[in-house]
């Protein structure tokens, strides 16, 4: 069974600067101000605009990377920080 | 409100109100020299009676304006200078919407700036104004304001509050440049000083920042550097920021602009000699 | 900006070069990977303003604390009477933070009248000086 779908606005990384290795984005929706890590920007993009479950955002995101080995709740930990920051929601 | 006096300060201008002339009389002295605003103030600041009858009867200042704080602690009216400079402080913090506010002291040389900025009581605001003495241009102890297109700060020299010892430092300025000596205030005992001529000749100058320091005083901390990414500086610098998150994306890009074209480091010193000489020192090497 | 910048890629004007394809992992499931920026106020407030926290707040004067800082009728068995004055910020982040009873203040008393600042709310008298004594420096 597909896991639950998120989804970022289509613009979420529109306004961001990057330094050091970390993305720091304003999010224009909210006018709050973020400061991501890896993998934080690469689900994001994965997510801008296109809604994914888990299995679609690895995918995604495996296009353009290598995916280290993780733990199963990794990728679950990650989206729940994007959640919480309102980066991402559940269409 | 029956005394008032206006001040320019860079580009800021107040209009101080007040209850009683005595606070105002010690602003006027406080601030001689420094110009005075034309056409409508920005903000202004009420020094006024905490109750009606305070006005009188054990008088109490409360401390009132444009923005203010709810919680805030009346004070004696002995210190209704130290009043109307924490009025004004707080106008600036809660109300500046035209520049980017950083908690930070300034100072310039060789056209550029400096910005000390960090905790409050790490001795940014000592540092400052002994660097203002010794060869660099005041801008500023308390507030430093960032351009919002241009980048470039302008001077906000307000004069320095300094703390008990902070101020033997200073023991070689002429007296006319001090405030009276306040006891028993929420921050120990203070006096105000003026900042110098060059300081207040140069208040409509812009400057471009070139180094940005955290300085840490302790008398036992070793002298140390430690270079600050531009990642933590912008972390750092929005914990900094009374404003930021009210200018958003405004704020964002000035934050970010001054993060990525302005190196920064960590300063630990043990005292004023080793402060002056490793600023002396990471401004050579900017 | 461009998302896809953190992926280096051999671009030689002309021949094929493979490009290096860069290793992503997922963290720790406990890592933080997104930080907020917060405002910021308490910063300039404590340096600005000298703020109070009445306890209990004006309209309750009087009426004492129970130790879970509860607001409660004077005498209430187990409750405190409250300060003889009102807390100073100052006073209160040292209560929140187990630092030691400020001068003046009863020891078992104190730990009620933590309980009632951390009960405090929007609107409600002090709230604004105990909420900047909770952000982050």
């Amino acid at each position: 069974m597909a896991g639950p779908r998120y989804l970022a606005d289509a613009d979420v990384l529109a306004v961001a600067a990057e330094m050091e290795g970390l993305t720091i984005v304003f999010h224009q929706a909210s006018g709050q101000t973020h400061i991501l890590a890896p993998p934080a920007p690469q689900i994001l993009a994965a997510l801008a605009g296109d809604a994914g479950d888990e299995e679609q955002i690895l995918s995604r995101i495996g296009a353009d990377f290598d995916l280290a080995p993780a733990a199963p709740a990794a990728l679950a930990a990650r989206l729940a920080e994007l959640e919480a920051a309102g980066l991402v929601h559940r269409p | 409100m029956k005394h008032v006096f206006r001040l320019k300060v860079g580009p800021v201008a107040f209009r101080i109100g007040s209850d009683w002339e005595a606070p105002l009389a010690q602003l006027r002295r406080l601030y001689a020299g420094y110009p005075t605003p034309e056409g409508i103030c920005d903000f202004t600041v009420r020094v006024e009676a905490d109750k009606p009858w305070r006005r009188r009867l054990r008088p109490s200042v409360a401390i009132r304006g444009d923005y203010v704080l709810p919680d805030a602690a009346p004070l004696p009216l002995a210190q209704g200078l130290l009043a109307a400079e924490m009025g004004m402080n707080l106008q600036m913090a809660l109300g500046q919407r035209r520049y980017l506010l950083l908690h930070a002291g300034a100072v310039e040389r060789d056209g550029q700036a400096l910005l000390l900025t960090g905790e409050s009581g790490a001795g940014k605001s000592t540092l400052s104004a002994l660097l203002g003495e010794r060869g660099w241009r005041f801008l500023g102890d308390e507030f430093a304001l960032l351009g919002l297109g241009d980048g470039e700060l302008r001077p906000f020299p307000r004069a320095v509050s300094l703390k008990n010892a902070a101020a033997d430092l200073f023991a070689d300025l002429p007296e006319e440049r001090f405030g009276p000596v306040l006891s028993g205030t929420p921050k120990g005992t203070i006096r105000h000083l003026r900042p110098n001529d060059a300081a207040i000749a140069g208040m409509h100058d812009r400057v471009p920042p070139a180094l940005i320091l955290f300085p840490r005083f302790g008398p036992e901390r070793p002298a140390a550097v430690r270079p600050v990414g531009a990642a933590e500086l912008f972390m750092r610098l929005t914990q900094a920021s009374t404003n930021y998150v009210a200018l958003a994306r405004t704020g964002f890009d000035a934050l970010t602009r001054l993060c990525r074209s302005v190196p920064a480091a960590a300063i630990d010193y043990g005292s004023t000699e080793e402060a002056l000489a490793l600023v002396d020192r990471l401004w050579a090497a900017r | 900006m461009d998302e896809r910048n953190e992926q280096p890629g051999g671009e030689a004007g002309g021949g094929l070069v493979p490009s290096r394809r860069m290793v992503l992992a997922l963290g720790a499931a406990a890592a933080s990977t997104v930080v907020t920026v917060r405002p910021a106020l308490a910063q300039t407030a404590g340096s600005v303003m000298h703020c109070q926290i009445p306890v209990p707040a004006p309209q309750n004067a009087g009426s004492y604390i129970a130790p879970d800082g509860s607001v409660v009728a004077p005498g209430t068995a187990g409750a405190f009477p409250p300060p003889p004055r009102p807390l100073t910020g100052e006073e209160a982040k040292a209560l929140l933070n187990h630092g030691p009873t400020p001068a003046g203040l009863d020891p078992e008393a104190a730990q009620a009248y933590v309980n009632y600042i951390r009960r405090l709310q929007a609107g409600m008298s002090g709230f604004t000086c105990y909420a900047s004594l909770q952000m982050p420096r």
